[in-house]
Order: C-alpha cells, then sequence, then structure tokens
C-alpha cells in the first residue's frame, strides 16, 4: 500500500472544532429545531391524533419508536427524544434508522404469513391457532417418545419474551438450545473477553468521554447496536475534538470520517495487536500500576510481544509501520480515555480467538479499564424474575442430561465441546448422527449463518420443525408447524440492557402495543404460552397477559409498563453507577494469560494454540487462497439491513439497490463489491451477473465494481439468496459457499473464504 | 410575512444512511421506488486505499429565487410569502419539466402521471400537499419537524425559519452562507480544513453516485 496517505489531505478529518475554533456543545446541536413533534396528517401542525410508542426490534436494540396511528394503521415512525438506545443522551433528539422505519410498512404487509399451518399429507395446510397449537403438541410428545427430547434444539435468539427457556428446557427437557451471540456472532470477542475478566463490553466503549477511538473491524456509523452508538463516536469528535482511528480492509463510512483508516490485510489483526503492545511495552507508555496490581499474566504477554515489531507486523498486515507505531502510542497516550470497540469483524474468522485476545489484551495495558473514556464495564438492568413473583415451582426437566456435543465420542476432535454446548456448523453432522431430530426456530435463521447447504438439508431431515416466523424462508416453508408472529409495533414490549448514551445509568424502554395483532397472528408470549397450554403446561404459566408479565418484571422497581410507557417518553432512567467498579471486588483481574481458565487452556491444547497472546497465521484454522481460489471472500453488513429480516422490506432492498447506483436494474439481491483491478482482469463491469465458486459451493450474484475494497477481497451483503427472506430468493445466500470452517475455540463460523468469480454472461 | 425556511446540512455528521429519504417516503405514504424528494448522492474519488466516498444528502431547498416557480407556464408553483415554502399546485401542473430543467438540485419528480411532485419541507402530505396550507409553525410553535430532519441519524440535518438555522450553525457555516456560497439556498457545514470543500463545491474529480 501507499504509504503516503497521509499526506493525501483528503484521507484526513479535522473537526469542526478545528475548522471553527468554535466548540459546539449540546445545546447548540440539540437546539429547537431539533425536537420532536409529530405532524399533523393534513397540516404540518402537530399532530393530535394517536400516537403510541415502540421498542424498535428491527436489530432488537431497543430504539425508542415513536409512531403515528390512523385507522388502526401505522403510518408514521420517528425517535423518541433523550432515550438511551435512540438518541444521543438528554434532551436530544431521537431518531429511527432506515432499517427500523421499515417497521411501518411490516405491520401491514400482505405478504406477512397471515396464519398458522401445519404439515399433512407432506403439505402445509392453513390451521386455526387451537388446531395449530393441538397439532404441535401431539406432534411434540410423540417427538419425545420416539427421539427423546433431549433431542430437540431450541433455536430462540431474540424472542421478545424470555419464556421460552422455561418451555423447551425446564418443561420439555431438552439441554439443546442455540443462540446468536456466542454461536454465529462474535464467539471469539464475547468468550475471550469474558475470560480476561470485562465480558463482551470490548463492543462499546465509553464514547462520550473518550478522546482517542479505535474501530477495530468495526463500521459502527453505517452497523451500530443501536443509534447512540454512531451519535456517540459523533458527539467524541465534535465535543472532545477525539482521534478516530478505523482499522477495517473495507472503506467504509466509518472509515472516511476516521483521522487514521489501516486498510489491513483481512485475517492479520493479531498481528497488529501484538505490535501496538510491543511499541507500547517498549517505549514504556503502559500503566505500570494497574498491570503490576491488577493483571495476571503480564510476563507471558510481554514475552509475546518482545519481537513484534511494527517492521514485523508491517509484512504481515500490508501497513506502514510509521502508521502501527503512530495508533500505538496516540492510543497509549490518550489512556485511559481511549477506547477500543471490537465486535465480529475480527471475530468471524478462523483465527479470531487470537485477534480477540490480542487486541483486547491492549485494554489491560494501558489500563483504560472502565475509566471515563475508555473500555466501560456496562451494568445491565436487573428485573425480577416472574416465575418467583409468582411462586411457580418449576420443574427442571433437562437436569442431568448432556449436549450431544459434549457427550458422544463422535465429536471428541472438537476442541469447542470443553467451551460451547453447540456449535453452529457440527449441527447437521449431530442431525446425521441422530442427536438433533428436531427444532423450534424462532427469531432465528440459521441458513444465513454457515453451512447453508447442509443445514437445508438438516432441516430436511429433522423429524419436527416448529417455525415461529413473520415471513416465508427456508425455515418456515420447510416446518411442520408454522407459528406466525405479530410484529413489534403489534405488541406489548419492555426492552433493556447495559449499554446506551446514559454511561452511568440503568434503564428500561416499554411500550404497549401500537395496534392489535395484524391478520390471524399472535405475539410471541401468547405462542409459547398456547404451546405450553396444549402440552398441559398451563398451570405454570399464571399470566393473563404479556403485560401482567412485564408488571412482575418491573416490580423490582416498583414500576409498571402502563407507567414506563405513559406521558411523553417510553424510557425510566434507574438506579446510577461509577467507575473503577473493579476496585469493590478485590479478587478481580484482567488476565493476558488464560492458561488457569481449564476449559480454554484444555481447548487450546487440543487445537495447538497457547494460553498467552500469540500470532496465528491466516489458514492454520479455515481457508487460504490459491491459485485455483485467488480471492479471499467475506460477507457484510449495511446500514439498510438487519441480518437476513429485512430482505423482505421493499423499501430496505431500494436504499440498498441506490447506494449502489443500480436502483434503475430490476435485480434486487445483493451485491458482490470487486475492486477494480480483479474485475479487470476477469472481464467484469458493474451490473454484470458473476458466479461466485468456493471449494465447496457456487452461486451468482450482481457484480459492484469499486475501489472501496481491496485487491484480492470481494464482499457481499449477508442474508440474500436461497432459503432467506428475499421474496424471490435473489441474490447469493453467500453461506451456500460456506463448509464449516470455524474458529476451533467457540466454534464461531469462519466467514472468510477462498473463492474465484466470473462473468456468467447475464446483466 | 414570515420568515424564509431554509434547510441545513452537515456533511461532517452525514452517515449515508438514507434515513432522511426513507423517512420522507414513510411520512409522505411514497412507493418504495418512486423517485425521491430528499436523496443521498455519493460522491466518490480515488484508488484504493486513496479512496473517499462522501455522502450528500439533497432535496429541494425553497430557493429564495425559486427558479422553478419562474418558468413554470401555468403557474402551478408558488414561492409562498408567508415561510419561503416553494408548493405546487397539482390542479394546475401541466408535466412539462421545465421546472426539473431549471432546478439547481434536480429535485422536481415526476410520478406515472406525468405530474411535478417535490419536498414540502412536510407542510403537508403527500405529492402536492404544500399547496394552500397555512404558514408554516416551528415545532416551538406546534408544527411538525420535517421527517428528514426528524430521522437523521446524524443530526446533520436541520430545517426551520433562517435565522434560527444560522443561530445553530457554526461561525464558518454562517460565514459562507452570507458569502453566497452554494448561492445562498442552504446552509451547508465547512468539510475539512481542505480542498475537499472546494472540490464538492466545484466538482472537482469527483463522480456522482
Amino acid at each position: 500500500m501507499s504509504d503516503s496517505w497521509r499526506d493525501d489531505a483528503g484521507l484526513t478529518r479535522r473537526t469542526l472544532l478545528k475548522t471553527t475554533g468554535v466548540v459546539a456543545g449540546a445545546a447548540g446541536l440539540g437546539g429547537c429545531l431539533s425536537g420532536r413533534s409529530p405532524a399533523d396528517a393534513a397540516t404540518g401542525a402537530a399532530f393530535k391524533g394517536e400516537t403510541a410508542f415502540g421498542n424498535c426490534w428491527i436489530c432488537y436494540h431497543n430504539c425508542g419508536q415513536q409512531v403515528r396511528v390512523r385507522d388502526d394503521t401505522v403510518v408514521d415512525v420517528t425517535g423518541v427524544d433523550g432515550h438511551p438506545r435512540g438518541s444521543a443522551g438528554a434532551g436530544r433528539n431521537g431518531t429511527v434508522c432506515p432499517k427500523g422505519q421499515t417497521q411501518v410498512d411490516k405491520t401491514h404487509d400482505p405478504e406477512r404469513i397471515k396464519r398458522p399451518y401445519v404439515r399433512e399429507d407432506g403439505e402445509l395446510r392453513a390451521a386455526t391457532w387451537d388446531e395449530a397449537f393441538e397439532y404441535a403438541a401431539q406432534r411434540l410428545q410423540a417427538f419425545d417418545e420416539e427421539h427423546g427430547a433431549e433431542t430437540f434444539l431450541d433455536a430462540t435468539s431474540w424472542a421478545e419474551t424470555p419464556i421460552t427457556t422455561q418451555l423447551w428446557r425446564n418443561l420439555y427437557g431438552t439441554p439443546e438450545r442455540i443462540s446468536r451471540g456466542v454461536h454465529v456472532c462474535a464467539g471469539p470477542t464475547f468468550v475471550a473477553g469474558g475470560m480476561m475478566g470485562v465480558g463482551s463490553n470490548s463492543r462499546v466503549p465509553d464514547y462520550q468521554n473518550a478522546e482517542y477511538l479505535i474501530m477495530w473491524g468495526r463500521n459502527v456509523f453505517e452497523s451500530f447496536a443501536g443509534q447512540f452508538e454512531a451519535k456517540g463516536v459523533l458527539e467524541a469528535l465534535e465535543n472532545n475534538g477525539a482521534t478516530l482511528v478505523t482499522i477495517d480492509p473495507q472503506h467504509t463510512e466509518t472509515a472516511q470520517k476516521s483521522d487514521v483508516w489501516l486498510p489491513i490485510e483481512p485475517r492479520t489483526d493479531g498481528a497488529l495487536a501484538l505490535a501496538m503492545a510491543n511499541v507500547i511495552v517498549e517505549e514504556g507508555l503502559y500503566d505500570e500500576t494497574f498491570v503490576e496490581e491488577r493483571t495476571y499474566g503480564f510476563d507471558a504477554y510481554r514475552e509475546a510481544v518482545e519481537d513484534k515489531t511494527p517492521e514485523w507486523a508491517a509484512e504481515i498486515t500490508g501497513l506502514d509501520p510509521g502508521d502501527i507505531r503512530e495508533v500505538a502510542v496516540g492510543f497509549a497516550e490518550a489512556a485511559p480515555s481511549a477506547g477500543i470497540s471490537v465486535w465480529t469483524g475480527t471475530a468471524q474468522v478462523g483465527n479470531g480467538w487470537k485477534a480477540a485476545q490480542n487486541i483486547i489484551a491492549l485494554n489491560g495495558l494501558v489500563g483504560n479499564v472502565d475509566r471515563p473514556g475508555g473500555l466501560r464495564m456496562w451494568q445491565g438492568t436487573p428485573l425480577a424474575d416472574p416465575f418467583e413473583v409468582r411462586g411457580v415451582d418449576l420443574p427442571n426437566n433437562a437436569a442431568g442430561k448432556t449436549p450431544a456435543l459434549q457427550r458422544y465420542d463422535e465429536y471428541a476432535d472438537y476442541p469447542v465441546r470443553h467451551l460451547v454446548g453447540i456449535a453452529h456448523n457440527l449441527v447437521p453432522e449431530m442431525v446425521e448422527n441422530g442427536h438433533i431430530n428436531g427444532i423450534y426456530c424462532h427469531h432465528d435463521m440459521p441458513l444465513k449463518d454457515g453451512n447453508a447447504e447442509a443445514w437445508l438439508a438438516a432441516i430436511e431431515e429433522m423429524d419436527l420443525v416448529i417455525a415461529v416466523d413473520v415471513y416465508w424462508n427456508g425455515v418456515s416453508r420447510n416446518a411442520d408447524v408454522v407459528l406466525p408472529e405479530a410484529t413489534q409495533l403489534e405488541k406489548d414490549t419492555l426492552g433493556t440492557g447495559s449499554w446506551s448514551a446514559y454511561n452511568d445509568r440503568q434503564w428500561v424502554t416499554g411500550s404497549k402495543a401500537a395496534v392489535d395483532p395484524q391478520f390471524d397472528t399472535k405475539p410471541d408470549f401468547d405462542i409459547v404460552v398456547g404451546i405450553a397450554e396444549a402440552m398441559g403446561w398451563g398451570e405454570y404459566f399464571p399470566w393473563d397477559s404479556h403485560e401482567e408479565f412485564i408488571d412482575d418484571q418491573l416490580s423490582v422497581h416498583d414500576l409498571t409498563l402502563a407507567e414506563v410507557s405513559g406521558g411523553d417518553r417510553n424510557y425510566e432512567l434507574l438506579g446510577e453507577y461509577g467507575y473503577e467498579q473493579w476496585t469493590d471486588d478485590e479478587g478481580w483481574v484482567f488476565r493476558f494469560d488464560l492458561d488457569e481458565v481449564p476449559a480454554f487452556a484444555q481447548a487450546a491444547e487440543e487445537a495447538g494454540m497457547d494460553t498467552a497472546p500469540e500470532w496465528v497465521p491466516p489458514g492454520t484454522y479455515g481457508d487460504e487462497t490459491d491459485e485455483e481460489y485467488p480471492l479471499e471472500f467475506y460477507d457484510t453488513r449495511a446500514v439498510f439491513f438487519s441480518h437476513g429480516s429485512t430482505q423482505a422490506r421493499p423499501r430496505s432492498r431500494e436504499a440498498y439497490a441506490r447506494r449502489h447506483d443500480l436502483a434503475d436494474r430490476d435485480y434486487r439481491g445483493n451485491y458482490l463489491v470487486i475492486n477494480p483491478r480483479d474485475a479487470a482482469e476477469r472481464g467484469i463491469e458493474t451490473g454484470d451477473m458473476v458466479a461466485v465458486e468456493s471449494a465447496t459451493g457456487r452461486g451468482e450474484l450482481m457484480a459492484y465494481v469499486s475501489e472501496r475494497t481491496r485487491p484480492g477481497f470481494v464482499t457481499t451483503e449477508y442474508g440474500f439468496g436461497e432459503g432467506s427472506t428475499q421474496p424471490d430468493e435473489e441474490g447469493l445466500n453467500s453461506m451456500r459457499l460456506h463448509d464449516t470452517q470455524m474458529d476451533p475455540i467457540t466454534g464461531q463460523p469462519d466467514r472468510h473464504l477462498a473463492v474465484d468469480v466470473s462473468p456468467t454472461g447475464g446483466e | 410575512m414570515g420568515e424564509q425556511w431554509m434547510f441545513y446540512f452537515d456533511p461532517n455528521r452525514c452517515l449515508g444512511c438514507q434515513a432522511c429519504s426513507v423517512a420522507c417516503k414513510v411520512r409522505h405514504g411514497r412507493d418504495p421506488d418512486a423517485d425521491e424528494w430528499r436523496t443521498v448522492h455519493h460522491l466518490r474519488r480515488g484508488e484504493y486505499p486513496d479512496f473517499e466516498d462522501v455522502p450528500i444528502s439533497m432535496s429541494c431547498m425553497h430557493c429564495h429565487d425559486a427558479p422553478c416557480e419562474k418558468v413554470c407556464p401555468p403557474n402551478a408553483i408558488e414561492k409562498r410569502e408567508e415561510d419561503g415554502i416553494v408548493t405546487v399546485d397539482r390542479d394546475r401542473c401541466i408535466g412539462c419539466h421545465y421546472c426539473g430543467w431549471a432546478c439547481p438540485y434536480g429535485a422536481p419528480t415526476y410520478g406515472d402521471d406525468g405530474l411535478m411532485s417535490k419536498c414540502n419541507l412536510c407542510l403537508g402530505e403527500g405529492p402536492g400537499g404544500g399547496a394552500g396550507q397555512p404558514e408554516r409553525k416551528t415545532p416551538e410553535e406546534g408544527g411538525s419537524t420535517p421527517a428528514c430532519v426528524d430521522n437523521c441519524v446524524g443530526e446533520a440535518l436541520k430545517a426551520g425559519p433562517q435565522s434560527e438555522v444560522m443561530a445553530e450553525a457554526s461561525r464558518a457555516a454562517a460565514e459562507r452562507f452570507e458569502n453566497g456560497v452554494y448561492d445562498g439556498r442552504v446552509i451547508v457545514e465547512p468539510v475539512r480544513e481542505d480542498d475537499e470543500a472546494d472540490a464538492l463545491a466545484d466538482g472537482d474529480g469527483w463522480l456522482d453516485g
């Protein structure tokens, strides 16, 4: 790469602060023109009719919504001012991002699954709810008799009610559960962070107080966990004059707005992190007091980085050693008000474990842990357990049952069994072995998460598939029972979490349904209770409504859903908490070396890894490019889509097409982003249909030729094509190219694949 | 006689996410594939890794001199005295596209019926919804916030009477506006202190997408 890019003024962002000499404070930005006031239908005067609130669930991060309802139809949506997830904080305008806005159309979408279906004589037929619940119960009982309930997989990820575990684990009695976070999102980041002492907090630093921010494989301006993230970074730039660094092989909106963009060779983040540590240690810029008093394994870490100079890393990462040094020094000197945000970008890769460990270690080194502007140890908000509130005596019918992955010799060669109960890519093999025979799939779309072809076959193979969904897709179409769910604005919801625009407060957000469930659909709470009642377990669910259940959850705060969602906002700020919370726990240490974590030590030994930070080259686990497959493929996220769920929405597809200047084509699938040099070699132009082929799969999609991506590196948005909610299944299901590549420690699917691309002759 | 309403745009805060253009269509009940009243352009230049992509959110700017109004044969377009908002009376529009040629921003759109529609600053709802409406009120006076401003994730867009927008702009943006940058039609925060702002203004080397 060019080492002169920093001299190119075009890549240097200077904040308004520097431009104008004026600090634009919150008051200046949150002035009277930014305030919320809903519009009247006809006059531009303030709307006097019916407004309702929502907790946006498009990406399940609970930005506040204020919706306008006319004749029982949701017609407009905006944000809630000051909302913890959907605004920049107190007094600031609440907004709803482009994918969240599609909730309006989704509510009344005639393409939704409108009624329950059950499979009879091989075909799905429409059924009443009573029939569907009864049918599901009969099938579940027969399944238990034939296969054993312990071979039924609970795949509920982001349901808007937490009662699924009580149904599937406690009552039905299966130990098999797969969720998203560790299994398909960012296993290495979450698990390594937990073992090192900071949990999954490495995702969201203390933006508002930061003076130096590193977006490590993150595109926070286009892919955020609540809009407060993008807004928080803008605040740091504008109010603190913070330095923004983006580390990403692909140019993004975040790279564009960064002071420094490090266009790194994919899968080499672990080397960059070691080299940064080398500089920080060599130049004595680390926090000696914190390291000495509050960390474990520093000697092993120091030894690991001793010879990992910027010059060493430059060879591997393709970056300029001077730039590596500059970022290392800048980060260390700004610490503790320096934060790293790292999530999926460095995790969905075979050597992701060491990338995560090496990157997270930098926080312990500079001592930014739970200090203003650094790695914030966010506190969740406690809720009461409604089962306890009501004195429900739940059995645990899964007690003593071991997940198949940890139970059978067939899986003895997979180190993941030491850390997790299931791995996404191994489920098809488990189905073949008869260890998984059925699934309850709810707020989940396994066909976009890894080895799609094998999963499609596994869904076919399973004896019982229950799908709770809003749209037809590769799972719901192949299900034995299809239970159509009401969408977010049609149900009462309670949302909470840890990180938000309020960096020292716990919070809840709650909303009453804006409209009744559309068509013949039901909220998920009612669906789970309906199945339970048909199974004869109604006594364990004594609530007459989800609202009653939510009120029990809120009882610990002496609040009700009606109170939270009443008035002019739908959130409450609760308990305050301070910084340096680790001082309250004498035993707490930040671990550089994980040799004292037995499960990891065992898995690492089997995987051939050290317990301390180290460099693991690409291809050690997973693909390597070669002559036959010379390009590296990875799938990405755009601001218009949330995983695989919003591809059903025309507004999202249109926005994505416009972003690529291809809205004038009929095609509404995903685009393969390919550098002009790679495209020219293959005779490919923007708008051409191309075939992408890996060693194990193939698919077609439209090319978008752009300098946004590195030569040798091709990407596409995931969640399209075969099995997806895209109504025509247009585009490429990127996971058709995938086999079982994964991080050997957590089982996180490795989405970096060796491919080649060729024109198909179509346009 | 009220004060001229205007838009404000801060490219340093625009994320290119299209929340503005989607919100516009949702508020006005317009189809996903309809031509946009507010649209996000991307200006691109350079080769990897010296590549840049700058999003710009554009719409009708309700120009003080309203070139579209001047050329409209049937006088369907009105530059309103009371708030400066440029509206279209679709009962008078003959679909001749003169306004589209005159507009410096390409703001007018023409539907399947051939008639013009464009941003009306959410004075009213839907195509032609601004025609004949009473004076635009600010949120403080009980008026609505335009949909694009209301959902701008980066808070890059603002709209309101000129003096109020000027009060919220940076000194540099206000000075540029007073010096006639963008012909005094819209207040824009300066991009970096480099050649990019000038390049954006004169189109130097940028591909518009």
